[in-house]
């Protein structure tokens, strides 16, 4: 009876959009806050979308996408973790342009059942966070890499496919790069991953950086928005400093 | 109160405990000599033991052919001593329609009968049994308990094969897993289409070679003289409405990746698609869809992404 009460009083946080509370009640939360997202005030907000699926039928490969789009204009940085990984990081988005949406889609590797945050930094310097969970069997980040199975990986090292889709007033940019991105965690093969991704325009400013980590899926493959047709060069850095560049 | 709240929790444990890791096969008679275990619609539970597969068996003049052993040790047991009932005649040859672990897992009952199948589905079997078989233990629980891989004895190839007084018209298909085995028995008029025919139950597409080859495959199967179609998941049928929602399906899931992927849409955002309201019957739909993007879509983007790359000017 006595948790009747308490849950009725605990109801309206629910019908609020932001909410100082965690919505997952995750013990792993102070941990990675603490770490990412230092001492700033964070609201938990569903203007953030994090979409994910509900089960990784894929651990090695499992699709999300980070949509702050309820937000434009007022973004500063969005930074998106898997609370249960081994390696939880999983990018650090900067749109520097007015130009590039607070939108980024991308595969990543689920070692077991976990929340996934995204959080967004806004001008007023406060962090938004959308929350997911995700099922899975697991042990995509320990799995036996797939792409060094495949033989001529190393020929294929950095080629990117890509195309520019237009969506209404902005432009999707999805592209797949070839790279392995070990993460150090299978037996005598060290990290090797893309670690810096840079858009840029036509005379080389940059629009948006992109910091990687190996939490990112084999073969990365990432979706982008931004207004406008003007040619973009997207530049790619691993952190054996292998350099990529395409146009898109 | 504490006591009240005990005795309440030792009650309600009570019946779990209890309950019997039992499959009740009862064998239903569809044609002359042909029977059929009909699964339900359902995913994998604890709660079914993975009892969702269609497995039939006929009784010739030399002995009962069976085709598919069933999701585990447990259910093959079931199952034989299910066939027992039946018939008296003994277990002259076991078909497996494809290497999925719902279809193959019982074999271990049937292990002093030669079971054959393709050589395709013997190599997928070598290759992802074990790990099936685990996923399997993680989905369904203790219905498992025993349960081995028992890899295929003989080899069978498209044609004919005469058991008795039976005349089985083999095809060797692919859409559904690469390896896929059609049984037509001529002499009944039914046909058992495995995996490549789901009735009222979302296909699945872990190992599919792509949608197109299972629509070509579709074809070839419904061209037959068939009078009744025994799908691998879902109810029997006399008429051709399984082949026509398959067929339907399959059209809308190719169709769905396809313009999703020239769209440039993400993943995610294929997995939240909307299901047409002629498939609400169709159970599990947006479960397997979830899971076909994963296996498909990568295909369709790659289409949609030519090369970009080029050296720093």
């Amino acid at each position: 009876m006595r948790r009747t009460l308490l849950g009725l009083l605990f109801l309206p946080c629910l019908v609020l959009a932001a909410t100082s509370e965690d919505p997952l009640k995750s013990s792993m939360w102070d941990f990675h806050r603490q770490r990412l997202l230092g001492t700033e005030p964070v609201l938990f907000d569903e203007r953030v979308l994090l979409e994910v699926p509900p089960f990784a039928e894929d651990a090695r490969q499992v699709p999300i996408r980070v949509d702050a789009s309820a937000l434009a204009g007022q973004v500063v940085r969005m930074v998106a973790w898997a609370e249960l990984n081994p390696i939880p990081h999983i990018f650090t988005f900067h749109p520097h342009s007015p130009q590039v949406r607070p939108m980024l889609a991308i595969r990543i590797r689920v070692e077991q059942a976990t929340a996934l945050r995204a959080a967004v930094l806004t001008r007023d310097g406060v962090w938004h966070v959308g929350s997911a969970r995700i099922e899975a069997a697991g042990g995509g980040c320990t799995a036996p890499s797939v792409v060094r199975s495949e033989p001529g990986w190393e020929q294929r090292l950095g080629q990117v496919h890509g195309a520019r889709f237009p969506r209404g007033e902005v432009s999707r940019l999805r592209l797949r790069v070839d790279h392995p991105m070990d993460n150090g965690l299978t037996a005598g093969i060290p990290e090797f991953f893309l670690n810096q991704a840079e858009l840029r325009d036509a005379s080389g400013k940059a629009l948006a950086t992109l910091e990687l980590f190996p939490a990112v899926a084999e073969n990365p493959t990432i979706g982008l928005e931004v207004g406008g047709q003007e040619a973009t060069r997207l530049w790619l850095r691993d952190n054996n400093g292998n350099e990529f560049e395409a146009n898109l | 109160m504490l006591r009240c709240l005990i005795t309440l929790l030792v009650l309600c444990a009570a019946p779990l405990q209890a309950a019997e890791l039992v499959y009740r096969l009862e064998p239903r008679q569809i044609a002359a000599g042909t029977w059929l275990l009909e699964g339900s619609t359902d995913n994998f539970s604890e709660q079914n033991g993975g009892d969702i597969v269609n497995v039939a068996f006929i009784e010739t003049s030399a002995g009962v052919v069976l085709i598919d052993t069933g999701p585990s040790r447990r259910y093959g047991e079931a199952l034989r001593q299910a066939i027992g009932k039946v018939s008296d005649k003994p277990l002259v040859r076991v078909l497996l329609t494809h290497h999925h672990p719902d279809h193959v897992l019982g074999n271990q009952a049937f292990s002093d009968v030669p079971i054959a199948a393709l050589a395709g589905t013997r190599e997928l079997l070598a290759e992802q049994g074990d790990a099936m078989a685990e996923n399997m233990y993680r989905l369904v629980g203790d219905w498992m308990r025993g349960t081995e891989v028992v890899l295929p004895t003989e080899t069978l190839e498209e044609g004919v094969l005469e058991i008795g007084d039976h005349r089985l018209r083999l095809l060797a298909l692919g859409g559904h897993t690469g390896a896929d085995l059609a049984i037509f028995d001529e002499t009944t008029g039914v046909l058992f289409a495995g995996d490549l025919v789901f009735h009222e139950r979302a296909l699945t597409t872990p190992n599919s070679p792509g949608l197109d080859v299972w629509l070509n495959d579709l074809e070839r199967l419904q061209a037959l003289p068939w009078k009744l179609v025994v799908p691998g998941h879902g109810p029997v049928a006399g008429d051709a409405a399984p082949f026509a929602q398959m067929r339907d399906y399959l059209g809308w899931l190719d169709g769905l990746l396809r313009d999703s992927a020239a769209r440039g849409a993400e993943m995610t955002e294929v997995i939240a698609a909307p299901i047409p309201e002629r498939f609400a019957r169709v159970s599990l739909s947006r479960y397997e869809l979830t899971r076909t993007v994963t296996h498909l879509y990568p295909r369709y983007e790659r289409e949609q992404l030519p090369r970009v790359d080029s050296p720093a000017p």
